[in-house]
């Protein structure tokens, strides 16, 4: 080769190390344009589900929605109730999020509570926390039943089991009756009017008793065939509608139910 | 050629294949990982794959190339041997500046933060960063050109014949020495060398002479420069 290998050396070195300085510039002149920015879509989120008021408690049910492919598994966090000022841990069941609460004072005002909170857990592997904040309306749960019934004498003993957030009035009682499970079914006694007798309960969970003397002077209506039970039979229904009122601290709001109870009297059918 | 510069080319060869088949640089995590491949950055992101080309990443194999095939084109002048070393010296210092532009603007780690209906989704994205197999063979031809460069690309010592006569030939075809071959030996101008057993011998017009192969070689080269001489290529001969 005619030329001098060093110049060429030389020229050639020089060149590609300015295209690698060229290329090093340039690099860094397009990065913003060639960067491709992505956020996450279509992500799980957590919506308060249910809130239960019972005499047992508050339940703060929450649903976590996923609505795209990526699939969120919780494992733990917290929940606070603004109005109530409550923060409790929620406990993970069948992957269903839920938070108990005790039942205080300020859960019979509102309507419906803001409740924020945490859910932690794994997105697609990845340690993941869905933050929220939610309003719920609340529904207050009361339960009466019955649990006992005695008839004796022609007097009447009703065990109720009451489970109530708010103090109750039970009673009056409307046309109740007791009659056999046969046929035909023959009454014990019936009335037909209201029977002025109440019991008082208060909130939580407790049992009442309601008695009632059955007789005549509970009202014109009132027809009693038998003051003890019928003899060769052991099995009756206790028909009981019934009013009960619940003392909010917004009002009191009377409600009508039927209670009902079969039961077997002595040790046969 | 010599076997120090094919083995610089294989290096060469086998980074940019292997390259091709597993990243040279990554960042591994469960739903967010960074790959350098010869084409650009693949980046995977929930089930999202996007491709980021910076420029600097095509300069790499092309300088790896250029510093495999140099000394392969341009074997008079062992400039080549310090042109390719500098290649290969700006192939990884390229791929140094694409891993820098990886962590200048590609960078991640921490939580990404997503809104959702009723508030914001966190999500940890770990990451690990992982130097590939192929950036490692880049590193190999680095230092091996560059060592290349030092010793002339003449590090491996002398292949090892088992015929003295061979070795002979050698050097004088090298040398363009013109020599005819007899049997059991060869002839240059005046001498032959001829084998026997496990000795040489070295004929001349008067006497005949037991030597060793050394002694062999330099007569032969020293009567063979006598001859008018052609001048050939010696393979980085050159200053």
């Amino acid at each position: 080769m005619a030329t001098n290998p060093f110049k060429i050396t030389l020229l050639i070195s020089i060149l590609s190390i300015a295209i690698a300085l060229i290329l090093i510039w340039g690099t860094a002149q397009t990065a913003p344009s060639i960067i491709h920015y992505s956020t996450l879509s279509n992500t799980p989120y957590i919506k308060v589900e249910s809130i239960n008021v019972t005499s047992n408690g508050v339940y703060i049910r929450l649903a976590l929605i996923n609505n795209g492919a990526l699939a969120f598994t919780p494992t733990g966090g917290w929940v606070e109730v603004v109005e109530t000022g409550q923060v409790v841990n929620v406990t993970i069941i069948n992957g269903m999020v839920i938070a108990k609460l005790p039942l205080t004072p300020q859960w019979m005002g509102p309507a419906s509570v803001g409740v924020k909170g945490i859910v932690s857990g794994t997105l697609n592997g990845s340690r993941a926390y869905i933050a929220f904040f939610d309003l719920a309306p609340i529904h207050i749960i009361n339960t009466i039943g019955i649990t006992n019934v005695s008839y004796a004498d022609c007097v009447l003993n009703v065990t109720l089991s009451v489970n109530v957030v708010v103090p109750v009035v039970i009673g009056p009682i409307i046309n109740m009756s007791l009659f056999t499970v046969s046929t035909p079914g023959y009454y014990v006694f019936e009335t037909v009017g209201v029977v002025n007798t109440t019991v008082y309960a208060p909130a939580g969970s407790h049992n009442v008793t309601l008695t009632i003397r059955v007789s005549p002077a509970l009202g014109r209506y009132t027809y009693v065939y038998s003051c003890n039970y019928l003899s060769g039979f052991s099995k009756y229904t206790l028909w009981l509608p019934i009013g009960v009122t619940y003392i909010y601290p917004t009002g009191n709001v009377t409600s009508y139910t039927l209670l009902t109870k079969t039961f077997v009297v002595g040790g046969g059918s | 050629m010599r076997v120090e510069v094919l083995l610089q080319f294989a290096l060469a060869i086998a980074f940019i294949v292997l390259w091709v088949f597993m990243p040279a640089w990554s960042i591994g995590g469960a739903n967010y990982s960074i790959s350098l491949m010869p084409w650009g950055y693949v980046v995977e992101f929930f089930g999202e794959t996007h491709i980021i080309p910076p420029p600097t990443v095509y300069a790499v194999w092309l300088f790896t190339i250029d510093a495999g095939l140099l000394p392969l084109v341009w074997r008079r002048s062992r400039y080549s041997l310090y042109l390719a070393a500098l290649f290969s010296v700006l192939s990884l210092s390229m791929l140094m500046d694409t891993i820098l532009f990886q962590q200048r603007y590609l960078q991640f780690h921490g939580y990404t933060i997503a809104p959702t209906p009723t508030g914001y989704i966190y999500v940890l994205l770990s990451t690990k960063p992982v130097l590939g197999l192929p950036t490692y063979i880049l590193l190999a031809l680095t230092i091996l050109s560059i060592f290349n460069m030092a010793t002339r690309a003449r590090w491996l010592g002398t292949r090892v014949i088992e015929d003295p006569i061979i070795a002979i030939e050698r050097v004088l075809k090298v040398l363009h020495i013109e020599y005819s071959r007899i049997e059991g030996g060869v002839k240059v101008g005046g001498i032959k060398i001829i084998r026997r057993d496990d000795s040489l011998l070295l004929v001349n017009d008067h006497r005949i002479d037991e030597v060793d192969l050394g002694t062999a070689i330099t007569e032969a080269v020293k009567v063979g420069l006598k001859q008018p001489v052609s001048v050939g290529v010696i393979d980085y001969g050159e200053d």
